[in-house]
Protein backbone atom coordinates (compact mmCIF):
# COMPACT_ATOMS: atom_id res chain seq x y z
CA UNK A 1 0.00 0.00 0.00
CA UNK A 2 1.94 3.05 -1.49
CA UNK A 3 0.69 6.79 0.35
CA UNK A 4 1.54 7.89 -3.17
CA UNK A 5 -1.05 5.72 -4.97
CA UNK A 6 -3.46 6.58 -2.09
CA UNK A 7 -3.25 10.10 -2.55
CA UNK A 8 -3.45 9.78 -6.15
CA UNK A 9 -7.21 8.13 -5.56
CA UNK A 10 -8.06 11.14 -2.75
CA UNK A 11 -7.03 13.35 -5.46
CA UNK A 12 -9.65 11.58 -8.11
CA UNK A 13 -12.17 11.65 -5.65
CA UNK A 14 -11.90 15.22 -4.50
CA UNK A 15 -11.41 16.30 -8.14
CA UNK A 16 -15.13 14.53 -8.93
CA UNK A 17 -17.07 15.13 -5.82
CA UNK A 18 -15.30 18.95 -5.78
CA UNK A 19 -14.32 18.68 -2.23
CA UNK A 20 -11.23 20.63 -0.92
CA UNK A 21 -7.56 19.70 -0.22
CA UNK A 22 -5.67 17.00 2.26
CA UNK A 23 -2.99 14.69 2.00
CA UNK A 24 -2.88 11.28 3.78
CA UNK A 25 0.32 10.34 5.76
CA UNK A 26 1.74 8.12 7.89
CA UNK A 27 1.25 9.38 11.50
CA UNK A 28 2.45 8.07 14.93
CA UNK A 29 -0.62 5.34 15.01
CA UNK A 30 -2.44 4.91 11.73
CA UNK A 31 -2.65 6.97 8.61
CA UNK A 32 -3.76 10.45 9.07
CA UNK A 33 -4.89 13.25 7.18
CA UNK A 34 -2.73 16.84 6.72
CA UNK A 35 -5.38 19.02 6.59
CA UNK A 36 -4.77 22.47 4.63
CA UNK A 37 -5.16 24.32 8.08
CA UNK A 38 -2.29 22.46 9.56
CA UNK A 39 -4.51 19.69 11.55
CA UNK A 40 -3.85 16.22 11.01
CA UNK A 41 -6.89 13.84 11.51
CA UNK A 42 -6.47 9.99 12.67
CA UNK A 43 -8.05 7.86 10.01
CA UNK A 44 -10.07 4.92 11.02
CA UNK A 45 -10.99 3.14 8.06
CA UNK A 46 -13.40 0.28 9.46
CA UNK A 47 -15.42 3.28 10.28
CA UNK A 48 -16.15 3.77 6.65
CA UNK A 49 -15.99 0.25 5.64
CA UNK A 50 -19.20 -0.62 3.87
CA UNK A 51 -19.81 -3.55 5.92
CA UNK A 52 -19.57 -2.27 9.15
CA UNK A 53 -21.03 1.20 7.57
CA UNK A 54 -24.08 -1.35 6.35
CA UNK A 55 -23.86 -3.14 10.11
CA UNK A 56 -24.39 0.25 11.57
CA UNK A 57 -27.71 0.44 9.08
CA UNK A 58 -29.20 -2.49 10.45
CA UNK A 59 -28.91 -1.07 14.11
CA UNK A 60 -30.13 2.28 13.62
CA UNK A 61 -32.37 1.81 11.34
CA UNK A 62 -34.09 -0.86 14.09
CA UNK A 63 -33.72 -4.03 11.90
CA UNK A 64 -32.15 -5.03 14.87
CA UNK A 65 -34.30 -4.77 18.17
CA UNK A 66 -32.68 -5.09 21.25
CA UNK A 67 -29.31 -5.08 21.13
CA UNK A 68 -27.73 -7.55 23.84
CA UNK A 69 -24.53 -8.83 22.42
CA UNK A 70 -21.59 -7.93 20.01
CA UNK A 71 -19.49 -11.16 18.96
CA UNK A 72 -16.24 -9.73 17.33
CA UNK A 73 -13.20 -12.13 15.94
CA UNK A 74 -10.21 -11.21 14.33
CA UNK A 75 -6.87 -13.02 13.38
CA UNK A 76 -4.31 -11.63 11.55
CA UNK A 77 -0.73 -13.04 10.33
CA UNK A 78 1.86 -10.84 12.74
CA UNK A 79 -0.38 -8.32 13.78
CA UNK A 80 -0.15 -5.43 15.80
CA UNK A 81 -2.30 -7.16 19.14
CA UNK A 82 -2.56 -3.73 20.47
CA UNK A 83 -3.85 -1.79 17.21
CA UNK A 84 -6.08 -4.67 16.34
CA UNK A 85 -7.80 -4.24 19.75
CA UNK A 86 -8.12 -0.37 19.58
CA UNK A 87 -9.68 -1.13 16.14
CA UNK A 88 -12.27 -3.69 17.04
CA UNK A 89 -13.42 -1.86 20.22
CA UNK A 90 -13.56 1.55 18.33
CA UNK A 91 -15.72 -0.52 15.64
CA UNK A 92 -17.56 -1.58 18.76
CA UNK A 93 -18.24 2.22 19.98
CA UNK A 94 -18.79 3.01 16.66
CA UNK A 95 -21.47 0.62 15.94
CA UNK A 96 -23.69 1.30 19.25
CA UNK A 97 -22.76 4.82 19.83
CA UNK A 98 -21.70 4.42 22.99
CA UNK A 99 -18.30 4.19 24.86
CA UNK A 100 -16.11 0.72 26.41
CA UNK A 101 -17.52 1.13 29.97
CA UNK A 102 -15.46 -1.84 31.28
CA UNK A 103 -13.37 -4.67 29.89
CA UNK A 104 -11.88 -8.28 31.03
CA UNK A 105 -8.81 -9.98 28.96
CA UNK A 106 -7.24 -12.91 28.42
CA UNK A 107 -3.99 -13.64 26.80
CA UNK A 108 -0.40 -14.03 26.59
CA UNK A 109 -0.47 -10.48 25.83
CA UNK A 110 1.67 -10.92 22.43
CA UNK A 111 0.06 -13.00 20.02
CA UNK A 112 -3.57 -13.62 21.72
CA UNK A 113 -5.80 -11.46 23.53
CA UNK A 114 -9.56 -12.32 23.94
CA UNK A 115 -11.68 -9.70 25.57
CA UNK A 116 -15.07 -9.27 27.31
CA UNK A 117 -16.41 -5.93 27.30
CA UNK A 118 -19.06 -3.64 28.16
CA UNK A 119 -20.50 -0.69 26.98
CA UNK A 120 -21.88 2.22 28.77
CA UNK A 121 -25.56 1.35 27.44
CA UNK A 122 -25.25 -2.11 28.59
CA UNK A 123 -24.44 -3.73 25.49
CA UNK A 124 -22.20 -7.10 26.16
CA UNK A 125 -19.51 -7.45 24.13
CA UNK A 126 -16.09 -9.86 23.16
CA UNK A 127 -13.03 -9.68 20.57
CA UNK A 128 -11.41 -13.22 20.22
CA UNK A 129 -7.65 -11.35 18.67
CA UNK A 130 -5.29 -13.34 17.74
CA UNK A 131 -1.60 -12.46 15.68
CA UNK A 132 -0.85 -16.15 15.21
CA UNK A 133 -1.80 -16.98 11.73
CA UNK A 134 0.97 -18.10 9.45
CA UNK A 135 2.78 -15.57 7.20
CA UNK A 136 1.13 -16.49 4.30
CA UNK A 137 -2.50 -16.99 5.62
CA UNK A 138 -5.57 -14.52 4.93
CA UNK A 139 -6.41 -11.68 7.63
CA UNK A 140 -9.58 -14.00 9.23
CA UNK A 141 -12.57 -11.90 10.62
CA UNK A 142 -16.37 -11.90 11.78
CA UNK A 143 -18.58 -9.64 13.43
CA UNK A 144 -21.87 -10.77 15.00
CA UNK A 145 -24.46 -8.85 16.69
CA UNK A 146 -27.18 -10.21 18.35
CA UNK A 147 -30.22 -8.43 19.78
CA UNK A 148 -33.56 -9.75 20.86
CA UNK A 149 -35.15 -9.01 17.40
CA UNK A 150 -32.66 -11.01 15.47
CA UNK A 151 -28.85 -11.04 14.36
CA UNK A 152 -26.86 -9.83 12.28
CA UNK A 153 -23.16 -10.70 10.54
CA UNK A 154 -20.36 -9.39 7.80
CA UNK A 155 -20.43 -13.42 7.42
CA UNK A 156 -22.69 -15.45 5.70
CA UNK A 157 -24.64 -18.44 8.02
CA UNK A 158 -23.16 -21.66 8.33
CA UNK A 159 -18.87 -20.52 7.47
CA UNK A 160 -16.64 -20.02 9.11
CA UNK A 161 -14.47 -18.15 6.95
CA UNK A 162 -14.62 -14.45 4.78
CA UNK A 163 -16.57 -15.65 1.20
CA UNK A 164 -14.83 -13.91 -1.97
CA UNK A 165 -16.23 -12.82 -4.91
CA UNK A 166 -14.17 -14.56 -7.42
CA UNK A 167 -12.28 -18.42 -7.40
CA UNK A 168 -10.02 -19.18 -9.98
CA UNK A 169 -8.46 -22.97 -10.08
CA UNK A 170 -5.40 -22.99 -12.73
CA UNK A 171 -2.55 -24.37 -13.38
CA UNK A 172 -1.29 -21.85 -11.12
CA UNK A 173 -3.13 -23.21 -8.23
CA UNK A 174 -6.76 -21.23 -6.39
CA UNK A 175 -6.76 -17.48 -6.53
CA UNK A 176 -9.92 -15.12 -4.89
CA UNK A 177 -11.20 -12.08 -5.36
CA UNK A 178 -13.76 -9.67 -4.10
CA UNK A 179 -13.29 -6.43 -5.62
CA UNK A 180 -15.39 -3.82 -3.58
CA UNK A 181 -15.49 -0.48 -4.99
CA UNK A 182 -15.11 0.23 -8.74
CA UNK A 183 -13.90 4.04 -8.42
CA UNK A 184 -10.79 2.90 -6.52
CA UNK A 185 -10.57 -0.18 -8.34
CA UNK A 186 -6.81 -1.77 -8.30
CA UNK A 187 -6.30 -0.19 -4.76
CA UNK A 188 -5.97 -3.04 -1.81
CA UNK A 189 -8.87 -3.42 0.42
CA UNK A 190 -6.67 -1.70 2.98
CA UNK A 191 -5.64 1.09 0.91
CA UNK A 192 -9.46 1.69 -0.51
CA UNK A 193 -11.13 2.35 2.86
CA UNK A 194 -7.99 4.66 3.66
CA UNK A 195 -8.77 6.91 1.00
CA UNK A 196 -12.56 6.98 1.52
CA UNK A 197 -12.16 7.32 5.48
CA UNK A 198 -9.67 10.53 4.39
CA UNK A 199 -12.35 11.87 2.10
CA UNK A 200 -14.67 11.08 4.46
CA UNK A 201 -13.05 13.55 6.92
CA UNK A 202 -12.88 15.95 3.58
CA UNK A 203 -16.51 15.78 3.12
CA UNK A 204 -17.39 16.26 6.79
CA UNK A 205 -14.32 18.38 8.73
CA UNK A 206 -15.53 17.18 12.09
CA UNK A 207 -15.07 13.90 12.20
CA UNK A 208 -11.34 14.76 12.27
CA UNK A 209 -12.01 16.04 16.15
CA UNK A 210 -14.26 12.85 16.94
CA UNK A 211 -11.51 10.94 15.33
CA UNK A 212 -9.21 12.01 16.81
CA UNK A 213 -10.59 11.37 20.07
CA UNK A 214 -11.80 8.36 19.11
CA UNK A 215 -8.58 6.98 18.12
CA UNK A 216 -6.62 8.11 21.31
CA UNK A 217 -9.55 6.30 23.48
CA UNK A 218 -9.58 3.25 21.86
CA UNK A 219 -5.75 3.04 22.05
CA UNK A 220 -5.56 3.78 25.81
CA UNK A 221 -8.49 0.98 25.59
CA UNK A 222 -6.75 -1.79 23.95
CA UNK A 223 -3.22 -1.16 26.05
CA UNK A 224 -5.57 -1.80 29.00
CA UNK A 225 -6.95 -5.04 27.45
CA UNK A 226 -3.24 -6.01 26.88
CA UNK A 227 -1.82 -5.23 30.97
CA UNK A 228 -5.27 -6.74 32.37
CA UNK A 229 -4.53 -10.02 30.23
CA UNK A 230 -1.31 -10.24 32.36
CA UNK A 231 -2.59 -8.73 35.45
CA UNK A 232 -6.56 -10.31 35.42
CA UNK A 233 -8.10 -7.74 37.16
CA UNK A 234 -11.09 -5.70 35.24
CA UNK A 235 -10.63 -2.49 34.12
CA UNK A 236 -13.54 0.33 34.56
CA UNK A 237 -13.03 3.27 32.50
CA UNK B 1 -16.38 20.78 -16.68
CA UNK B 2 -19.49 22.56 -16.92
CA UNK B 3 -22.02 20.03 -15.03
CA UNK B 4 -24.85 18.43 -16.99
CA UNK B 5 -28.03 19.49 -16.59
CA UNK B 6 -30.58 16.24 -16.76
CA UNK B 7 -33.71 14.97 -16.33
CA UNK B 8 -35.70 11.68 -15.70
CA UNK B 9 -38.81 10.91 -17.39
CA UNK B 10 -41.97 8.04 -16.85
CA UNK B 11 -40.50 7.38 -13.32
CA UNK B 12 -41.95 3.57 -13.56
CA UNK B 13 -38.74 1.63 -14.26
CA UNK B 14 -37.70 -0.40 -11.57
CA UNK B 15 -34.42 1.31 -11.51
CA UNK B 16 -36.05 4.58 -11.12
CA UNK B 17 -35.14 5.24 -7.43
CA UNK B 18 -31.28 3.92 -7.93
CA UNK B 19 -30.17 7.30 -10.13
CA UNK B 20 -31.55 9.56 -7.25
CA UNK B 21 -28.26 9.70 -4.88
CA UNK B 22 -25.86 9.65 -8.16
CA UNK B 23 -27.82 12.42 -9.77
CA UNK B 24 -27.49 14.38 -6.50
CA UNK B 25 -24.40 13.74 -5.31
CA UNK B 26 -22.06 13.76 -8.87
CA UNK B 27 -21.05 17.25 -9.03
CA UNK B 28 -20.69 16.46 -12.80
CA UNK B 29 -24.49 16.60 -13.06
CA UNK B 30 -27.36 19.38 -12.31
CA UNK B 31 -30.63 16.88 -11.93
CA UNK B 32 -33.23 19.91 -12.61
CA UNK B 33 -36.58 17.90 -13.18
CA UNK B 34 -38.42 14.66 -13.75
CA UNK B 35 -41.17 13.75 -15.47
CA UNK B 36 -43.61 11.00 -14.32
CA UNK B 37 -45.61 8.91 -16.71
CA UNK B 38 -48.68 9.39 -14.30
CA UNK B 39 -50.52 10.62 -11.16
CA UNK B 40 -49.08 7.53 -9.28
CA UNK B 41 -45.46 7.64 -11.19
CA UNK B 42 -45.46 11.24 -9.32
CA UNK B 43 -46.70 10.18 -6.08
CA UNK B 44 -44.11 6.99 -5.71
CA UNK B 45 -41.23 9.59 -6.78
CA UNK B 46 -42.46 12.13 -4.34
CA UNK B 47 -41.82 9.49 -1.44
CA UNK B 48 -37.85 9.82 -1.60
CA UNK B 49 -38.03 13.53 -1.00
CA UNK B 50 -35.32 14.18 -3.38
CA UNK B 51 -36.23 17.69 -3.55
CA UNK B 52 -36.41 17.85 -7.39
CA UNK B 53 -39.64 19.34 -8.73
CA UNK B 54 -41.61 16.57 -10.93
CA UNK B 55 -44.11 17.16 -13.86
CA UNK B 56 -46.64 15.49 -15.92
CA UNK B 57 -45.84 16.16 -19.19
CA UNK B 58 -42.48 16.22 -20.81
CA UNK B 59 -43.24 19.44 -23.10
CA UNK B 60 -43.95 21.49 -20.00
CA UNK B 61 -41.25 19.81 -17.73
CA UNK B 62 -38.40 21.60 -21.27
CA UNK B 63 -40.54 24.95 -21.03
CA UNK B 64 -39.71 25.48 -17.50
CA UNK B 65 -36.39 23.84 -18.15
CA UNK B 66 -35.01 25.01 -21.75
CA UNK B 67 -31.58 24.29 -20.59
CA UNK B 68 -31.65 20.22 -20.05
CA UNK B 69 -29.44 18.39 -22.06
CA UNK B 70 -29.83 14.37 -20.83
CA UNK B 71 -32.80 12.62 -19.88
CA UNK B 72 -33.02 9.23 -18.33
CA UNK B 73 -35.92 7.38 -19.54
CA UNK B 74 -36.99 5.35 -16.78
CA UNK B 75 -40.33 4.00 -18.13
CA UNK B 76 -41.93 1.02 -19.06
CA UNK B 77 -40.18 -0.54 -22.60
CA UNK B 78 -43.33 0.25 -24.72
CA UNK B 79 -42.65 3.85 -24.13
CA UNK B 80 -39.25 4.03 -24.94
CA UNK B 81 -39.58 4.33 -28.87
CA UNK B 82 -42.14 8.14 -28.31
CA UNK B 83 -39.76 8.90 -25.32
CA UNK B 84 -36.71 8.53 -27.51
CA UNK B 85 -38.17 10.49 -30.61
CA UNK B 86 -39.10 13.32 -28.42
CA UNK B 87 -35.34 13.59 -26.81
CA UNK B 88 -33.73 13.14 -30.21
CA UNK B 89 -35.71 15.66 -32.10
CA UNK B 90 -34.26 18.17 -29.20
CA UNK B 91 -31.15 17.75 -29.66
CA UNK B 92 -30.81 15.99 -25.62
CA UNK B 93 -28.87 12.72 -25.11
CA UNK B 94 -30.04 9.79 -23.87
CA UNK B 95 -29.75 7.09 -21.38
CA UNK B 96 -32.22 4.28 -21.92
CA UNK B 97 -33.18 1.32 -19.91
CA UNK B 98 -31.77 -2.01 -20.80
CA UNK B 99 -34.40 -3.30 -23.35
CA UNK B 100 -34.71 -0.56 -25.93
CA UNK B 101 -37.68 -2.56 -27.72
CA UNK B 102 -38.07 -5.81 -28.63
CA UNK B 103 -39.77 -4.97 -31.84
CA UNK B 104 -36.44 -4.85 -34.47
CA UNK B 105 -38.13 -2.26 -36.82
CA UNK B 106 -38.76 -0.08 -34.30
CA UNK B 107 -35.10 -0.81 -32.65
CA UNK B 108 -33.66 0.31 -36.18
CA UNK B 109 -35.70 3.60 -35.86
CA UNK B 110 -34.62 4.15 -33.31
CA UNK B 111 -30.85 4.02 -34.37
CA UNK B 112 -31.59 6.16 -37.07
CA UNK B 113 -33.27 8.60 -35.51
CA UNK B 114 -30.01 8.78 -32.43
CA UNK B 115 -27.66 9.02 -35.74
CA UNK B 116 -29.61 11.72 -37.56
CA UNK B 117 -29.85 13.50 -34.00
CA UNK B 118 -26.10 13.18 -32.94
CA UNK B 119 -26.99 12.80 -29.93
CA UNK B 120 -25.37 10.25 -26.97
CA UNK B 121 -27.64 7.10 -26.74
CA UNK B 122 -26.66 4.84 -23.91
CA UNK B 123 -28.07 1.81 -22.83
CA UNK B 124 -28.36 0.78 -18.90
CA UNK B 125 -26.54 -2.01 -18.38
CA UNK B 126 -25.02 -1.67 -15.52
CA UNK B 127 -23.40 -4.99 -14.73
CA UNK B 128 -20.05 -2.86 -16.51
CA UNK B 129 -19.73 -1.16 -13.63
CA UNK B 130 -19.42 -3.99 -11.34
CA UNK B 131 -16.26 -4.27 -9.39
CA UNK B 132 -16.46 -7.99 -9.69
CA UNK B 133 -17.44 -7.65 -13.09
CA UNK B 134 -14.55 -5.68 -13.89
CA UNK B 135 -12.04 -8.05 -12.12
CA UNK B 136 -13.95 -10.69 -14.26
CA UNK B 137 -13.53 -9.14 -17.06
CA UNK B 138 -9.77 -8.54 -16.24
CA UNK B 139 -9.06 -12.40 -15.34
CA UNK B 140 -10.34 -13.39 -19.05
CA UNK B 141 -8.36 -11.00 -20.62
CA UNK B 142 -5.82 -12.06 -18.76
CA UNK B 143 -6.14 -15.18 -19.67
CA UNK B 144 -6.43 -16.43 -16.49
CA UNK B 145 -8.30 -19.45 -17.90
CA UNK B 146 -7.23 -19.36 -21.48
CA UNK B 147 -9.93 -19.78 -24.67
CA UNK B 148 -13.17 -20.04 -23.13
CA UNK B 149 -15.57 -23.13 -23.64
CA UNK B 150 -18.08 -22.50 -21.75
CA UNK B 151 -20.07 -20.12 -19.44
CA UNK B 152 -23.16 -20.80 -17.18
CA UNK B 153 -24.82 -18.11 -15.87
CA UNK B 154 -27.68 -17.02 -13.41
CA UNK B 155 -29.77 -13.59 -13.70
CA UNK B 156 -32.31 -14.32 -11.08
CA UNK B 157 -34.74 -12.20 -9.32
CA UNK B 158 -37.80 -11.65 -7.50
CA UNK B 159 -40.69 -10.69 -9.74
CA UNK B 160 -41.06 -6.88 -10.08
CA UNK B 161 -44.64 -7.39 -11.82
CA UNK B 162 -46.33 -6.24 -7.75
CA UNK B 163 -44.64 -3.41 -7.52
CA UNK B 164 -44.18 -2.26 -11.69
CA UNK B 165 -47.04 -3.79 -12.81
CA UNK B 166 -45.88 -2.96 -16.96
CA UNK B 167 -43.66 -5.88 -16.50
CA UNK B 168 -46.18 -8.21 -16.08
CA UNK B 169 -48.11 -6.88 -18.95
CA UNK B 170 -47.18 -7.99 -22.38
CA UNK B 171 -47.57 -5.18 -23.96
CA UNK B 172 -45.97 -3.03 -22.19
CA UNK B 173 -42.76 -5.32 -21.55
CA UNK B 174 -42.53 -7.09 -24.68
CA UNK B 175 -44.11 -4.53 -26.79
CA UNK B 176 -47.13 -6.90 -28.05
CA UNK B 177 -49.24 -9.40 -27.31
CA UNK B 178 -46.73 -12.84 -28.60
CA UNK B 179 -48.33 -15.83 -27.08
CA UNK B 180 -45.08 -18.08 -26.00
CA UNK B 181 -46.21 -21.69 -27.69
CA UNK B 182 -49.28 -22.65 -29.44
CA UNK B 183 -51.52 -24.05 -26.99
CA UNK B 184 -49.55 -21.99 -23.93
CA UNK B 185 -51.93 -19.67 -22.11
CA UNK B 186 -48.74 -17.42 -21.32
CA UNK B 187 -47.54 -14.32 -23.75
CA UNK B 188 -43.63 -13.14 -24.14
CA UNK B 189 -42.59 -10.21 -21.75
CA UNK B 190 -41.99 -11.27 -18.05
CA UNK B 191 -38.43 -12.69 -16.83
CA UNK B 192 -36.40 -12.71 -19.77
CA UNK B 193 -37.20 -9.34 -20.15
CA UNK B 194 -35.49 -8.28 -17.28
CA UNK B 195 -32.81 -9.80 -17.11
CA UNK B 196 -30.66 -9.17 -20.59
CA UNK B 197 -27.64 -8.95 -18.24
CA UNK B 198 -25.95 -12.39 -18.66
CA UNK B 199 -26.55 -12.47 -22.40
CA UNK B 200 -24.38 -9.07 -22.89
CA UNK B 201 -21.44 -10.07 -20.26
CA UNK B 202 -20.46 -13.47 -22.52
CA UNK B 203 -20.33 -11.10 -25.33
CA UNK B 204 -18.04 -9.26 -23.56
CA UNK B 205 -16.17 -12.02 -21.91
CA UNK B 206 -15.64 -13.93 -25.49
CA UNK B 207 -15.23 -11.07 -28.29
CA UNK B 208 -18.22 -13.39 -29.60
CA UNK B 209 -21.49 -12.94 -30.76
CA UNK B 210 -24.63 -16.15 -30.40
CA UNK B 211 -24.60 -18.89 -32.69
CA UNK B 212 -27.65 -20.31 -31.65
CA UNK B 213 -29.49 -20.55 -29.01
CA UNK B 214 -32.43 -23.20 -27.47
CA UNK B 215 -35.31 -22.04 -24.52
CA UNK B 216 -37.26 -23.51 -22.40
CA UNK B 217 -40.19 -22.13 -20.22
CA UNK B 218 -41.35 -23.89 -17.10
CA UNK B 219 -44.54 -23.92 -15.31
CA UNK B 220 -44.77 -20.29 -13.89
CA UNK B 221 -44.22 -20.02 -9.76
CA UNK B 222 -46.77 -17.42 -10.07
CA UNK B 223 -49.56 -18.68 -11.71
CA UNK B 224 -51.86 -15.62 -12.11
CA UNK B 225 -49.40 -14.01 -13.91
CA UNK B 226 -49.48 -13.24 -18.12
CA UNK B 227 -45.95 -13.90 -18.75
CA UNK B 228 -43.15 -16.21 -17.73
CA UNK B 229 -41.30 -16.33 -15.27
CA UNK B 230 -39.31 -20.00 -15.45
CA UNK B 231 -36.92 -20.26 -18.34
CA UNK B 232 -33.74 -21.65 -19.11
CA UNK B 233 -31.66 -20.81 -21.96
CA UNK B 234 -28.35 -22.80 -23.50
CA UNK B 235 -26.54 -22.15 -26.93
CA UNK B 236 -23.01 -21.83 -28.79
CA UNK B 237 -21.18 -18.49 -29.15
CA UNK B 238 -19.89 -18.14 -32.70
CA UNK B 239 -16.54 -19.09 -31.67
CA UNK B 240 -17.79 -22.52 -30.05
CA UNK B 241 -18.34 -21.09 -26.70
CA UNK B 242 -21.20 -23.41 -25.05
CA UNK B 243 -23.66 -21.40 -22.41
CA UNK B 244 -25.95 -22.27 -19.96
CA UNK B 245 -28.13 -19.21 -18.57
CA UNK B 246 -30.65 -18.85 -16.03
CA UNK B 247 -32.88 -15.50 -15.80
CA UNK B 248 -35.81 -16.04 -14.12
CA UNK B 249 -37.53 -14.83 -11.28
CA UNK B 250 -37.23 -17.83 -9.06
CA UNK B 251 -37.01 -16.06 -6.01
CA UNK B 252 -40.58 -15.42 -4.50
CA UNK B 253 -41.28 -11.83 -3.03
CA UNK B 254 -43.76 -9.32 -0.39
CA UNK B 255 -46.61 -8.27 -3.41
CA UNK B 256 -45.43 -4.66 -2.43
CA UNK B 257 -46.35 -1.58 -4.24
CA UNK B 258 -43.07 0.20 -3.41
CA UNK B 259 -39.93 -1.81 -3.11
CA UNK B 260 -39.39 -1.78 1.09
CA UNK B 261 -37.02 -3.51 3.35
CA UNK B 262 -38.84 -7.68 3.62
CA UNK B 263 -39.95 -7.43 -0.03
CA UNK B 264 -37.66 -10.41 -0.55
CA UNK B 265 -38.83 -14.36 0.64
CA UNK B 266 -35.59 -15.98 -0.48
CA UNK B 267 -32.80 -14.31 1.53
CA UNK B 268 -30.82 -12.99 -1.57
CA UNK B 269 -33.23 -11.53 -4.23
CA UNK B 270 -30.95 -11.12 -6.80
CA UNK B 271 -28.20 -12.76 -8.09
CA UNK B 272 -25.88 -12.86 -10.82
CA UNK B 273 -23.42 -16.24 -10.41
CA UNK B 274 -21.05 -16.72 -13.44
CA UNK B 275 -18.97 -20.22 -14.06
CA UNK B 276 -16.48 -19.94 -16.66
CA UNK B 277 -14.59 -23.27 -18.17
CA UNK B 278 -11.55 -22.67 -19.93
CA UNK B 279 -8.66 -24.48 -21.62
CA UNK B 280 -6.36 -23.30 -18.62
CA UNK B 281 -8.92 -23.47 -15.77
CA UNK B 282 -12.50 -22.31 -14.24
CA UNK B 283 -13.49 -19.68 -12.28
CA UNK B 284 -16.79 -19.02 -10.32
CA UNK B 285 -18.18 -15.25 -9.88
CA UNK B 286 -20.95 -13.88 -7.19
CA UNK B 287 -21.50 -10.66 -9.01
CA UNK B 288 -23.41 -9.80 -6.20
CA UNK B 289 -21.32 -10.94 -3.08
CA UNK B 290 -20.52 -10.93 -0.23
CA UNK B 291 -22.51 -8.82 1.96
CA UNK B 292 -23.53 -8.69 5.43
CA UNK B 293 -26.90 -10.43 6.79
CA UNK B 294 -29.34 -10.09 9.22
CA UNK B 295 -32.82 -11.82 10.54
CA UNK B 296 -34.21 -8.60 11.73
CA UNK B 297 -37.67 -6.60 10.86
CA UNK B 298 -39.37 -6.39 9.29
CA UNK B 299 -40.58 -10.07 8.41
CA UNK B 300 -37.84 -11.70 11.06
CA UNK B 301 -36.64 -13.39 7.72
CA UNK B 302 -32.99 -14.37 7.11
CA UNK B 303 -32.15 -11.95 4.68
CA UNK B 304 -29.24 -10.72 2.46
CA UNK B 305 -28.50 -6.62 2.71
CA UNK B 306 -26.19 -5.65 -0.47
CA UNK B 307 -23.65 -4.17 0.76
CA UNK B 308 -20.32 -3.16 -1.93
CA UNK B 309 -22.30 -2.56 -5.62
CA UNK B 310 -22.95 1.42 -6.37
CA UNK B 311 -23.46 0.39 -10.40
CA UNK B 312 -25.12 3.75 -10.97
CA UNK B 313 -21.97 5.53 -10.08
CA UNK B 314 -20.16 4.37 -13.00
CA UNK B 315 -22.65 4.22 -15.47
CA UNK B 316 -23.14 7.53 -14.94
CA UNK B 317 -19.44 8.73 -14.95
CA UNK B 318 -19.59 7.13 -18.39
CA UNK B 319 -22.76 8.53 -19.78
CA UNK B 320 -21.45 12.14 -18.47
CA UNK B 321 -18.41 11.56 -20.55
CA UNK B 322 -19.81 10.38 -23.63
CA UNK B 323 -21.56 14.03 -23.85
CA UNK B 324 -18.85 16.32 -22.87
CA UNK B 325 -16.35 14.26 -24.31
CA UNK B 326 -18.37 13.56 -27.77
CA UNK B 327 -18.01 9.45 -27.18
CA UNK B 328 -19.64 6.63 -27.98
CA UNK B 329 -20.67 4.77 -25.06
CA UNK B 330 -19.96 1.28 -25.15
CA UNK B 331 -23.42 -0.12 -24.63
CA UNK B 332 -24.74 1.86 -27.48
CA UNK B 333 -27.86 0.94 -29.62
CA UNK B 334 -25.57 -0.70 -32.12
CA UNK B 335 -23.92 -3.15 -29.89
CA UNK B 336 -26.97 -4.05 -28.07
CA UNK B 337 -28.83 -4.65 -31.36
CA UNK B 338 -27.63 -8.30 -31.06
CA UNK B 339 -28.28 -9.10 -27.39
CA UNK B 340 -31.72 -8.14 -28.15
CA UNK B 341 -31.92 -10.82 -30.99
CA UNK B 342 -30.30 -12.78 -28.79
CA UNK B 343 -33.40 -12.84 -26.37
CA UNK B 344 -35.55 -12.58 -29.05
CA UNK B 345 -34.11 -15.73 -30.40
CA UNK B 346 -35.14 -17.63 -27.26
CA UNK B 347 -38.69 -16.16 -27.47
CA UNK B 348 -39.16 -18.05 -31.19
CA UNK B 349 -37.43 -21.29 -29.69
CA UNK B 350 -39.52 -21.34 -26.94
CA UNK B 351 -42.52 -21.31 -29.35
CA UNK B 352 -41.03 -23.61 -32.07
CA UNK B 353 -39.27 -26.10 -29.71
CA UNK B 354 -35.98 -25.60 -31.38
CA UNK B 355 -32.40 -24.33 -31.40
CA UNK B 356 -32.55 -21.24 -33.12
CA UNK B 357 -29.70 -20.25 -35.35
CA UNK B 358 -28.77 -16.40 -35.10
Amino acid sequence: MTIKAMNSALDFLRDKYGVGPGVIAEGPECFQLHLSDGNKADLLPHRVERRFVELKKIIDGKTLEGISTFRFAVFRPHGDLRKMLAAELDLAAFLSGSEVSRLFAAGDGQRVCNVIFRLANGVSGCIECSSGLPTAAPVLDRHEIIARRGVASDRVVDTQVPQHSIYVWNEDGTATYTDVDTELFGLSDEAIWTVRAAFAVLSQPSLAACWNQAAQASLRQAEAALDCALSGTPVTF
Amino acid sequence: MKPVKIAMMGMTHGHTRKYYQTLLENKKLDWVAACAEDEEAKKVYALYNTGVPCYLDAAAMLAEHPDIEAIVLASANNRHFEQMKFCAERGIHILSMKIPTFDMAEYDAMIELVDKAGVVCQIELEMHYNPVVKRLQKLIADGALGKILSVQATNITLSPVWAFPWQGVPEDSYGSRVPLASGDHRFRGGALCDHPHIFDLIRWLTGADFASVFAQVAPNLRPELEVEDMLLAAGKMTDGTAFLFDPSWSRMEERLKVPAPGWEVFPKRMEVNVTITGEKGMLQCDCFGPNVYHNGAPNDRYTVQYTYFDEWIGLIDEFVDCIRNHKQPRINLKWHRHTIEAMNACYDSVAEGKAIAL
